[in-house]
């Protein structure tokens, strides 16, 4: 993990920079990696809430939002998805300049298999330039809100090294900066007209602020306390959409038809200026990377960082078997039954099939799939694309044995009646190609390294063979028991169904 | 391991003549619930509440006067054939015994277990509040409290031999040690007193592996009727026993007997 401390002096790696943009600045100071201001903020734990209106404003881009509603997982599986942007924005600001054009290749390839129509049949594509832009530039604006209504507004020219900095993040995804202006000066007219005439009250961000904090599943190092989880989201959830919505442009809000709250203002100011009081914390408390790793860390997962949580997750264990004994009874008991070994047809559609929980099963469901997979794998080109192929091939199988209406995707009813023998030949070619990508060396075995870097986990007792490696037809066979039987706790359950 | 420091009242006794220790393990049969209720033309279920008094009061006794484990037969596998609205009564008692006194016994540093609890006539809230107390207090030292709840010794020795069966070990490698260690909770040592209350001289099905060497004590009164007292009483009994044969049986406080 590369060390995130502003104080530390840029060491061998740091601020190799991209020459082409270097000049920007004239002063020499780095733009990725230790010692770039990116770098000095990350750990900024009001970023959380920046991040929040960042997305919100990037939702209310009609094409934007409609690339969202398409094929995000966000709603079903926040947290996988907070801890993949997170593994992203590393890579892409960090000092490796390799590192960032493999990870630029690869957000390139995923953008390009992002693309459709909005409900009012406008096209949208996530490669546009101008779209990917504006991302940045909300990126880069909630940054400075975030210091401004943290008490600390930034000097003109820390902005603009900052600007700097995320031109700098476009120009290596390979776009133009043209699509962003040149200088902070001609930004905020930019940024102005965008939100002025562009946005739109959008579905997708009425989701994100209203819906998403609401429903925010549990985090999977939480799971076992849905009670002391929903307690909490129930104070918490509305407030963090109220604070957002406080922070947005107030011409977009009244545009927007956004609903004013008396005392939020306030409420969000004293929120972002308690969040900026953490940094007079030690240093190194506070790693928004680590913390966002940690939460993701599946419980059962034989990582160290999982067995120091263990411990705190023993004492969570504890708090939470006490504050449950000593609730006043509800006058009624309910009866909760111990899950099952095996999903229901609906649990399993709703826990791993349907990926963007929309309540159908779509292919943008199963690209959330082979690009959960894809990342996890770290793949390249051709594997990336052997893999979605695989996924394709099996969505045109389950489209023709399921879809019985005919409206080109499959219900949580339709799937159900199926009671579907799942394991078709396109699904078994799946299962193979995942074990052709998962098996680096190709040697027809996949062993522990290799087993760790799918599943974040090494093997189980009983995975290996004798021979200490997992053959193909085990991993077949363990693939098609998950996905055709509905199998509970293998080890697909932390990479498919966790929140 | 899970052997409680020895408490003031214990070395005092220990200072007594041909000493013998407090025994380690002591196990009640909470019987004369029923009988108690009857003597008082009060319906049955009367009874088993009022045996919550004496259960709080033993269990501090035992903890007090240095016992580490102590172990209560509240429900056997026999008792389900006892009519649905007492069953239903008794459920919905021990569910709220459990919640009311889970911080207490917590607070004592109590370690709570539940043998048994197979049953799917068990109330799946009493399951969850059962295991949520074991949870709280599974780190909690001080002594052990094993309430056998839906208990049958026969059917644990059963399940132990499956359960041997299953582990492939060959016939001759079986001995006592290796057969105990495939029963529920084997960290739990032998019981060395078993005090059964309301004057039966039974065992019942309890705990048959456990109690083989056991001392057992019937005092006469009724468990509602039992007290802290009563205990401390039985206690003494069980060590003038051991001053009277001192030093001859081989085998004392639940020591391994190999």
């Amino acid at each position: 993990m590369t060390t995130t401390d502003s104080t530390q002096s840029p060491t061998a790696g740091a601020g190799p920079g991209d020459h082409a943009t270097k000049d920007h600045t004239g002063a020499g100071e780095p733009l990725f990696g230790p010692g770039s201001q990116f770098h000095r903020l990350f750990n900024d734990p009001r970023w959380a809430l920046a991040m929040i209106r960042a997305t919100v404003l990037e939702a209310a881009h009609p094409q934007i939002g409609a690339a969202l509603i398409e094929n995000s997982t966000f709603v079903v599986h926040p947290w996988r998805r907070l801890g993949n942007t997170f593994m992203s924005l590393r890579r892409m600001f960090g000092p490796d300049d390799q590192v960032r054009q493999r990870e630029a290749a690869r957000l390139n390839r995923m953008h390009a298999r992002l693309q459709g129509t909005d409900a009012r049949d406008r096209p949208y594509d996530a490669r546009d330039p101008g779209v990917r832009a504006w991302v940045v530039a909300t990126l880069f604006e909630s940054t400075v809100t975030m210091c401004r209504l943290g008490g600390q507004p930034l000097e003109q020219k820390t902005m603009e090294q900052l600007y700097a900095e995320f031109q700098a993040f476009l120009a290596a995804m390979g776009d133009d900066t043209g699509h962003l202006p040149p200088t902070l000066d001609e930004f905020w007219p930019y940024y102005d007209r965008v939100v002025d005439e562009e946005l739109e009250n959008t579905e997708a961000m009425r989701i994100i602020l209203y819906k998403l904090f609401d429903h925010l599943p549990a985090p999977p190092l939480l799971h076992g306390f849905p009670a002391l989880w929903a307690t909490g989201r129930t104070v918490a959830g509305p407030v963090v959409g109220a604070i957002t919505v406080a922070s947005l442009p107030e011409s977009f809000r009244r545009r927007a038809g956004l609903p004013e709250i008396a005392g939020v203002e306030t409420l969000m100011q004293g929120a972002y200026l308690v969040a900026g009081l953490a940094r007079f914390l030690p240093e190194g408390w506070l790693q928004a990377d680590k913390i966002a790793e940690t939460v993701m860390l599946s419980p059962d997962s034989d990582d160290p960082r999982a067995r120091t949580m263990a411990a705190l997750r023993e004492q969570m264990k504890r708090a939470g078997a006490l504050i449950r004994l000593i609730t006043p009874l509800p006058p009624e008991p309910e009866p909760t039954a111990a899950p099952s070994a095996q999903r229901s047809a609906e649990e399993f559609f709703a826990e791993v099939l349907d990926q963007t929980g929309d309540g159908y099963l779509d292919w943008p469901d199963l690209a959330a799939m082979a690009r959960e997979m894809a990342g996890r794998l770290d793949l390249d080109e051709p594997e990336e694309t052997r893999l979605y192929n695989a996924y394709a091939d099996w969505w045109r199988e389950l489209q023709a044995a399921l879809d019985a209406d005919g409206d080109g995707r499959v219900s949580a009813r339709e799937y159900a009646a199926a009671v579907p023998s799942l394991a078709g030949p396109a699904l078994i070619r799946v299962a193979e190609v995942l074990f052709d990508v998962t098996d680096k060396d190709g040697n027809d075995r996949i062993d522990a390294e290799e087993y760790r870097t799918l599943f974040r986990t090494g093997f189980r007792r009983d995975t290996p063979d004798a021979d200490g490696t997992y053959s193909r037809s085990a991993f077949i066979n363990d693939f098609l028991s998950f996905m055709s039987a509905r199998r509970r706790t293998t080890p697909y359950d932390p990479l498919l169904a966790d929140a | 391991m899970g052997d409680g420091p020895a408490s003031p009242l214990a070395t005092e006794r220990t200072a007594s003549p041909h000493p013998r220790a407090v025994p380690r393990h002591v196990a009640c049969v909470m019987d004369g619930n029923g009988r108690w209720a009857a003597q008082r033309s009060l319906p049955r279920t009367a009874g088993h509440r009022a045996a919550e008094t004496t259960v709080i009061d033993v269990i501090e006794a035992a903890r007090a006067a240095g016992v580490g484990w102590l172990s209560l037969f509240a429900f056997s596998t026999e008792n389900w054939s006892r009519p649905n609205t007492e069953i239903a009564f008794l459920m919905h008692l021990v569910r709220r015994v459990v919640r009311k006194h889970a911080p207490l016994l917590h607070a004592r540093g109590i370690r709570c277990r539940f043998l048994g609890m197979t049953d799917p006539r068990i109330p799946p809230a009493l399951g969850r509040d059962i295991a949520d107390l074991m949870t709280l207090t599974e780190q909690n030292r001080r002594m052990t409290l094993t309430v056998a709840f839906d208990h049958g010794g026969r059917r644990d020795i059963v399940e132990a031999a499956r359960s041997l069966i299953r582990s492939g070990v060959p016939a001759e490698a079986v001995t006592e040690e290796s057969f105990a260690a495939h029963l529920p909770f084997p960290d739990t040592p032998e019981v060395d007193l078993v005090i059964r209350t309301s004057g039966e001289q039974r065992i019942s099905n309890f705990m048959l592996w456990q109690v083989a060497y056991a001392e057992w004590i019937f005092p006469p009164a009724l468990w509602p009727d039992f007290r802290a007292p009563d205990f401390l009483d039985c206690l003494d009994a069980y060590r003038q026993r051991e001053r009277r044969f001192g030093g001859v049986l081989p085998h004392q406080n639940g020591e391994s007997r190999s």
